[in-house]
């Protein structure tokens, strides 16, 4: 896992396919270096079968290394892929690894930097927010999936009754709540991608969840309130950069107000429980 | 045993197999057995999506690659657009492939949708709606990567059906030429 500290974040999803085949070509290794963005795949998998090569090479004999010198074929680079939200490449890898375990605990690792790193990005300040496009370039619904359903185990811990209602309420509320907020987005005639702006405010439900902790543990009113406006502006301004960022600069203020409202409601839920 | 009989192929892969199997199978058996044991509706929905996620990525990242050759995912490329992108072994090592272990893939894909559908529907006639969320969200799981791999194994078979008649081409070519450079 540690050459994927060197790989742009916008890769690591082309970097997944390379440390799986990696892994399964045992000593071909290609390192960070190859990885590009432009994405030359036959060079470094010598086992792919390219679609412009007269010859279907067989992946199951491995490559000499002398392959990465071959030079990268033109039709598969992500230059086809411009302007149209569908595009498919074939890309042969070698042949599934001999041990299960090995590469699953790899992928899992990378998942799970990865929701790690998409945390940092969003909601801690770092250089990459004045990029808001390019911040949470390789989204995963994995961390907002467990933020949501934290928060709502912790509301449901908090309520003294009713508690699978409160469960349930919270998770829909949430989970709706960011579909119909980006929705809203979509309609005004932003650029942002479906999944990419769930992702984003799912991972801004973190400063709630941490909120939601702090008001479980100590039951002062006083507290309460002060620690969910703290954690709400958090997670306002945690989301603002890249909401902001998608839409038109005059229709900025009505992207922006259904995520504070959203937000202000989840933080009276977490209020309001006793 | 009938000694002219060609030996049975037998799984190849078959931890694979079992994990492939193994959470769907919980999910499904955790959600219906769980009303006779579990009152709390909150343990039901967490460990029963908890499952039908963990199937999600084992679906996706593992069996799928393992038994079928098939990936596919998502990726945002530079100027912001999101392309799906399909990788599928070639056509060889895909003809390859345990023909047990494919039908065991794509069948209980299938099955697990169309249970949690059944599901569903009772959830529905009986209006608990907080079921039917569990429900929703465990069919939304595997219809999403029913469509993944069914997209993925479409392409695989459109490239390669343009890649044998792009080989048909070149070499009908270059049997032209080395007919006219010989006459």
């Amino acid at each position: 896992m540690s050459h994927n500290d060197t790989i742009p974040l916008y890769q690591s999803s082309q970097s997944d396919i390379d440390e799986i085949e990696n892994m399964m070509n045992g000593g071909l290794q290609s390192g960070p270096g190859t990885v590009l963005p432009a994405r030359p795949p036959s060079p470094i998998r010598p086992s792919i079968p390219v679609s412009s090569s007269p010859f279907v090479q067989s992946n199951l004999p491995p490559l000499p290394p002398s392959s990465s010198s071959v030079p990268a074929p033109p039709s598969l680079p992500p230059a086809v892929n411009f302007g149209s939200s569908e595009g498919s490449k074939t890309i042969g890898f070698g042949s599934p690894p001999n041990t299960l375990t090995e590469p699953v605990w790899d992928t899992v690792k990378r998942d799970l930097s990865r929701i790690v790193s998409n945390l940092k990005l969003v909601v801690f300040p770092n250089p990459n927010r004045e990029d808001p496009g390019k911040a949470l370039r390789d989204w995963d619904l994995w961390g907002p999936f467990f933020f949501i359903v934290f928060l709502g185990l912790t509301l449901s811990w908090s309520a003294s009754v009713k508690k699978s209602e409160v469960f349930a309420v919270a998770f829909a509320l949430l989970a709706a709540g960011a579909v119909i907020l980006t929705l809203n987005v979509l309609l005004l005639g932003g650029h942002i991608i479906f999944f990419q702006s769930l992702s984003l405010l799912g991972y801004c439900l973190f400063p709630l969840d941490v909120g939601a902790v702090i008001c479980m543990l100590k039951d002062n009113v006083i507290l309460k309130m002060i620690v969910v406006t703290v954690t709400l502006a958090w997670s306002s301004w945690a989301a603002y950069p890249f909401m902001s960022a998608a839409v038109n600069p005059r229709r900025k203020a009505l992207a922006l107000y259904p995520v504070f409202l959203m937000y202000v409601s989840v933080g009276f839920l977490i209020i309001a429980i006793d | 045993m009938d000694p002219s009989q060609p030996p049975v192929e037998n799984y190849a892969n078959p931890n694979t197999c079992l994990f492939h199997v193994l959470f769907k199978g919980a999910a499904l058996a955790f959600y219906i057995l769980s009303a006779l044991f579990f009152n709390s509706f909150v343990i039901i929905f967490v460990v029963t999506v908890l499952l039908a996620a963990l199937d999600f990525w084992v679906v996706k990242n593992v069996s799928g690659r393992i038994l079928v050759g098939l990936r596919w995912w998502n990726e945002i490329n530079d100027l912001g657009e999101s392309v799906w992108k399909f990788e599928s072994l070639d056509q060889e090592s895909l003809a390859r492939m345990n023909k047990k272990d494919s039908w065991l893939f794509w069948w209980t894909l299938y099955l697990a949708a169309a249970a949690w559908l059944i599901i569903g529907v009772f959830s529905l006639i009986r209006f608990q709606a907080d079921y039917l969320l569990v429900v929703g969200v465990c069919l939304s799981l595997n219809v999403a990567n029913i469509i993944g791999f069914t997209k993925c194994k479409k392409d695989a078979k459109k490239q390669f059906q343009q890649f044998a008649s792009q080989t048909i081409a070149s070499r009908f070519q270059s049997t032209v030429q080395s007919a006219f450079t010989l006459v």
